[in-house]
């Protein structure tokens, strides 16, 4: 549905976007990651149509956005980093507006504008000027500006940025309901927020992807290692050294060492190539010497770790081209 | 057209949502009638040539504060963005925004309709001389607002859009000025009234409050206002790269 094509973007001396290639098929979300100033809202904008890329193509539907800008526009509802909304008007003014301005008829508009409203949560706010909203529901606003032509394709420039737990929570939900019938780029900073929506991720870093793929596997790559937790409870003091001596484990770590008070037990994180029966093993030795096991999975690698071990690679490995043209 | 008529219809409510626009006219209004009435009684003559003639200088301060928000308020707040990726040309979005401040010239313009019947009622003017009058004011007022929408494109702020717009008025106006056409002709001859006739607009506009409405004149308007606002759009166009 989007496709990205080796997309370079300078602002003056300033290298934004350095060939950044990745596509989206249809119906597929994604959650397009990166620290501030990586460049994410940089190829929004060029996929949107706003910016020109000073070389490489991106086509949407297979419409290239440099020969017929007009034509991805009525595909794309886009709602950018910084909300585009007219404080002197209205909400219901405001939706409209950008639904007129979109092509709209007013039956489809009358339609739009009921589903959108009811979609975002803008029920109780429908009359009221937008300056006087909070930055939850101006939000919410600017999604609702971004759904109101039912396009195909999304794209949402940090769209939970500066909301509670709760609004961020209720957008969530939102792109989660479009799932399936749209295709949706979102950005964000934050990394939480990804895997409760989707799990295909792009990461870019410095104008650069430094990653493409689903979390668990990019996770994987990064860290090598799977990760168990054990609890046991009532074990001798041990408990470290028969894991060590198990095949298969690279590392012990005691997370909760058992205090002078026998009832509680101890916690412990194994580390082991992700080939093995890690989980079996360690549930075998239990076992075999009578440990009675409080808690033993596999722990989720956590999306910071994954993201600042990537991180850390491009930094490296952008050190070493540095050396190497030195 | 229904593009242009959608950005029309919100720009020129946006003038109105703010008590901005009922100070400016007002402010219009005074100080243009306050500025005639001081001399009218004097000279005792029922017409409003000097009502005309004080515009060029008058709206050189005027009209970009009515413009100096199209562009650059976008710009500031991030609506620029919205507008951008609509589904219409850029072109469509500057006419629809021209316009609607256009027309908001065109109410200020008319509220000083009631001096056309204070002067019937008193003498008996030359009605030709007026309409056409009022015709070079509306031209002169869609010339300076072309200006003033593009240095409003120009930049994010509102200060600078008003104060670039000012100066480019200003420089059409002083162009027109005999005494500089005079003195720039004696630096590099033909230059001074080559500038005077083809960007000055004293001579087109002045020609209108006599009562002429010739082709000339009205092609040095309509064309110096078409090319600023293809200006605009092509800087529009041109930001993207």
């Amino acid at each position: 549905m989007i496709e990205v094509q080796g997309i370079t973007k300078s602002f003056g001396t300033t290298l934004a976007l350095d060939e950044v290639s990745f596509g989206i098929d249809k119906g597929e979300i994604l959650g397009f990651l990166g620290p501030n100033g990586a460049g994410k809202s940089t190829t929004m904008k060029i996929i949107t149509t706003f910016l020109a890329p000073d070389s490489g193509t991106v086509k949407v539907d297979g419409i290239d956005v440099l020969e017929q800008p007009l034509a991805v526009r009525g595909r794309i509802g886009y709602l950018p980093e910084n909300v585009p909304l007219y404080p002197d008007m209205n909400v219901q003014e405001y939706l409209t507006f950008v639904g007129r301005a979109r092509g709209l008829d007013s039956v489809h508009l009358k339609q739009r504008l009921d589903w959108c409203v009811e979609a975002c949560g803008l029920v109780t706010e429908f009359k009221k000027p937008i300056g006087d909203l909070s930055k939850g529901y101006k939000q919410r606003t600017g999604l609702a500006q971004a759904l109101i032509h039912d396009p195909d394709i999304l794209i949402l420039d940090e769209p939970t940025s500066g909301l509670d737990p709760l609004q961020i929570m209720g957008i969530r939900d939102l792109i989660k309901s479009l799932a399936g019938h749209k295709t949706i780029i979102f950005s964000t900073h934050i990394l939480q927020e990804v895997s409760p929506v989707t799990d295909r991720v792009v990461i870019i870093n410095e104008g650069g992807i430094i990653a493409d793929g689903h979390l668990d596997d990019l996770a994987r790559d990064a860290m090598g290692d799977q990760r168990v937790i054990l609890g046991v409870r009532g074990a001798p003091g041990n408990v470290e050294e028969g894991l060590r001596g198990l095949p298969g484990v690279n590392s012990v770590k005691v997370l909760d060492a058992p205090g002078l008070d026998s009832n509680r037990g101890s916690r412990l994180e194994v580390r082991g190539p992700f080939d093995g029966d890690l989980v079996g093993a360690i549930s075998g030795l239990c076992r075999e010497r009578g440990w009675e096991v409080t808690e033993l999975r596999e722990a989720m690698f956590s999306l910071e770790d994954t993201f600042i071990e990537l991180t850390r690679r491009s930094l490296g490995a952008n050190h070493s081209r540095a050396r190497g043209v030195a | 057209m229904r593009n242009t008529m959608t950005i029309f219809k919100r720009e020129y409510a946006a003038y109105f949502n703010s008590p901005i626009a009922y100070i400016f006219i007002i402010a219009f209004l005074v100080l243009n009638s306050g500025l005639f009435m001081t001399g009218f009684f004097l000279n005792q003559v029922a017409d409003l040539r000097s009502f005309f003639g004080n515009l060029p200088f008058f709206l050189i301060f005027f009209i970009p504060a009515v413009s100096m928000r199209l562009w650059a308020e976008d710009k500031r707040t991030g609506t620029f963005e919205l507008l951008m990726t609509l589904p219409m040309p850029a072109r469509d979005i500057m006419l629809g925004k021209y316009l609607a401040a256009l027309a908001f010239y065109l109410v200020a313009l008319a509220g000083t309709l009631p001096l056309v019947v204070m002067v019937a009622a008193l003498g008996n003017p030359d009605l030709g001389a007026i309409w056409s009058g009022y015709i070079g004011s509306i031209l002169l007022g869609a010339l300076y607002l072309g200006i003033g929408t593009f240095t409003s494109g120009l930049t994010r702020d509102q200060i600078s859009a008003v104060i670039l717009g000012i100066m480019a008025c200003f420089l059409v106006f002083i162009l027109g000025v005999g005494g500089v056409a005079a003195t720039i002709d004696g630096w590099i001859p033909g230059l001074g009234s080559f500038l005077q006739d083809f960007v000055g607009l004293a001579n087109h506009f002045d020609m209108m409050l006599r009562g002429v409405v010739s082709i000339g004149d009205l092609a040095y308007f309509l064309g110096l206002t078409a090319l600023f606002l293809t200006l605009n759009t092509l800087w529009l166009e041109g930001r993207k790269y």
